[in-house]
């Protein structure tokens, strides 16, 4: 289906932001490190979330979006359960940095699941 | 019903709605008091209460969801893989429409070269309410039978007289129904089979004519490929066409098995650059065909019809109808006995068929089935004295040799199939033909989906199907104690009692 340029960009932001947070916790980042050692994640937890963003962010960029965008949100909800319940929203001092970035791509992949709400598979045709 | 256990779909509903705020509140705890890794199921209960919530209160439309909530969605999504599995798992090997495993499998065998003997009985009913062949005490010994050969156009003394010279012919399908690597390779196959492809009415068979077989050109009612810009004849678009070797008949579409009384539709889906090139018509649009060519407006002028592309052709023409009531038909041959214009050959499309896209109520209620028609057709034209002018071709699920030669015993003198062919092709009945989805690269234009459909080897299946039914036909023939398929006739059936078939009586005007 043809979506609006907004959408794209959405989509364009979010899978950028997502494949740089699956690279650094690939990379083994020592700032996503230490936050996976906080969750008691480290380091099967921090491999498993990276791939799963390397998933969302390509499903995004591909006919599948829908569904990237679905995975990308859930994603992004189990990080904002992270920040509220165990790091708080100001991490290593970083002035709500990755707080900061959290918001942005949900709000992108937000937007992408609405304007797309339709394309996901098996329940679409109700929403 | 006195069944004692029963599911009360609103109480498990009721129960399941609360539920899964209570899992979320549960594995959020859980995650927060032992493992983050809960959080995987809080994040998912979350998603499903979201849903919910929207489907119980926010939506109008699906009454079961607004009700019951995301138990009912169980049903919506079963129901929707529903066709595949039943294909796949229950549905028993005779039971399937339009064409049974059974059907299909026996062409899948002969397409492939494999033997198709069966062993234990038949799978059909075998009673007295089906039409079956009825074989001599003395079969014909197989050197004595005809080669098989049916002149088209030797009762107008045609030089370009055209002999049919294989039982089964390849019915009309055009480049827009089916992608170029379906046409192909029934192309090459039927060059190989020895055998005539008809074009359907999809324009200028670019495709049809490459791989150099003989073809028989149909023009539909919208004139594809020879038509003026207001849809007329254009005559020498026509001419130039006929005038090609490899064109051997026309076959003018009056109507078709699928969608008899309506024309032609192509979805939009499957109009490229090129068929719309090819055809004369616009991007983005269903293509719909004239419910008749324009010329036709009453026997008289049908007959002139056939008369005029007889002359600008100089090629045995024909027409195609599915038949509708037979007082039409029989007007329509007094009125070519009193201009003693005859069309070479009648093709009798079964309403049962055909490969075309149609409307659900003209595919199924509209236009007589192939073995109540032809029947009628035949004794139409007998008794009117017309039946030694021109030759009949039957097309409707003819895809195996009994059926085939039923066909031949009820009237015809050639069968015609389309749907056999597909089958051929490796058709596994997914019922996507109007989608541009076909999964087995046919009917679709896609690149990636024709790329599995290599032309060389699927020709030579179609060639085999083509062959394997020859075979059989002569087998059959045989065992009716008959020379040849000019002798058949309804004496070689059995008729049920309680069949749908014409009686002498009944249905004729």
């Amino acid at each position: 289906m043809k979506h609006p340029l907004l959408t794209r960009a959405a989509q364009g932001i979010a899978a950028m932001l997502l494949l740089m947070a699956a690279a650094m916790k690939f990379l083994g980042d020592p700032g996503s490190v230490e936050v996976f050692m906080r969750l008691g994640m480290d380091p099967a937890g921090r491999y498993l979330i990276a791939a799963i963003e390397l998933m969302a962010a390509m499903l995004l960029l591909s006919p599948f979006a829908a569904l990237g965008s679905v995975i990308a949100t859930g994603v992004m909800c189990g990080a904002i359960i992270a920040h509220v319940t165990q790091l708080g929203l100001v991490v290593n001092d970083d002035g709500g940095r990755l707080f900061g970035m959290l918001v942005v791509v949900l709000v992108c992949v937000g937007y992408v699941l609405i304007s797309r709400r339709k394309e996901i598979p098996l329940i679409g045709n109700t929403l | 019903m006195t069944s004692t256990f029963a599911v009360d779909l609103e109480k498990t509903s009721r129960t399941a709605n609360v539920g899964i705020v209570l899992l979320f509140l549960l594995f959020g705890a859980a995650g927060i008091r032992y493992s983050f890794y809960f959080h995987f199921f809080t994040v998912a209960f979350f998603f499903l209460i979201l849903l919910n919530l929207h489907w119980r209160y926010g939506q109008r439309t699906h009454t079961l969801l607004a009700n019951f909530g995301f138990l009912a969605q169980t049903r919506y999504i079963v129901e929707s893989i529903g066709p595949e599995f039943r294909q796949y798992l229950f549905a028993s090997d005779t039971e399937e429409r339009p064409f049974s495993r059974v059907e299909r499998a026996e062409v899948y065998r002969k397409a492939k070269g494999i033997d198709s003997s069966e062993a234990f009985g038949t799978l059909l009913d075998f009673g007295d309410k089906e039409l079956k062949l009825r074989h001599s005490f003395y079969p014909a010994d197989k050197d004595d039978l005809d080669a098989f050969d049916v002149a088209v156009g030797a009762a107008r003394g045609l030089d370009t007289t055209y002999h049919v010279r294989r039982p089964i012919m390849i019915s009309a399908m055009s480049y827009g129904a089916l992608g170029q690597n379906a046409v192909r390779s029934l192309a090459r196959g039927a060059k190989l089979a020895g055998t005539v492809m008809n074009t359907g009415e999809g324009g200028y068979p670019k495709y049809h004519l490459m791989e150099g077989c003989d073809l028989t050109f149909q023009m539909g009612t919208a004139k594809f490929g020879v038509r003026t810009e207001d849809g007329h004849l254009d005559e020498s678009k026509l001419a130039a066409l006929a005038a090609l070797d490899q064109i051997k008949m026309v076959e003018i579409k009056l109507s078709q098995g699928a969608k008899p009384g309506k024309g032609g539709l192509l979805p939009k889906e499957k109009v490229t650059d090129e068929i719309a090139e090819l055809r004369g018509v616009r991007l983005g649009h269903d293509v719909i065909s004239p419910a008749h060519h324009v010329e036709c407006t009453c026997a008289a002028s049908t007959v002139e019809f056939i008369g005029r592309i007889q002359q600008v052709s100089g090629l045995p023409t024909g027409i195609k109808f599915c038949l509708g009531r037979p007082d039409e038909l029989r007007a329509m041959v007094q009125e070519m006995g009193r201009q003693d214009t005859f069309p070479d050959f009648i093709t009798v499309d079964g309403g049962e068929g055909g490969t075309g896209a149609a409307p659900k109520s003209f595919m199924d209620d509209l236009g007589l089935p192939l073995f109540t028609a032809l029947p009628l057709v035949h004794r139409i034209l007998q008794e009117e004295g017309a039946r030694d002018r021109l030759v009949v071709f039957a097309a409707g699920k003819l895809v195996s040799p009994g059926r085939q030669l039923k066909a031949l015993s009820l009237g015809a003198d050639v069968a015609y199939s389309a749907r056999g062919f597909l089958l051929a092709l490796g058709c596994i009945q997914a019922l996507q033909c109007n989608r541009n989805t076909c999964p087995v690269g046919i009917t679709t234009h896609q690149a990636h989906l024709q790329r599995g459909l290599d032309i060389e080897d699927k020709a030579q299946r179609v060639a085999n199907y083509v062959g394997a039914l020859h075979h059989d036909h002569v087998e059959l023939l045989a065992a009716m104690g008959t020379t040849s398929s000019h002798r058949l006739s309804e004496k070689n059936m059995y008729l049920p009692a309680q069949t749908t078939m014409p009686s002498p009586d009944k249905e004729l005007s």
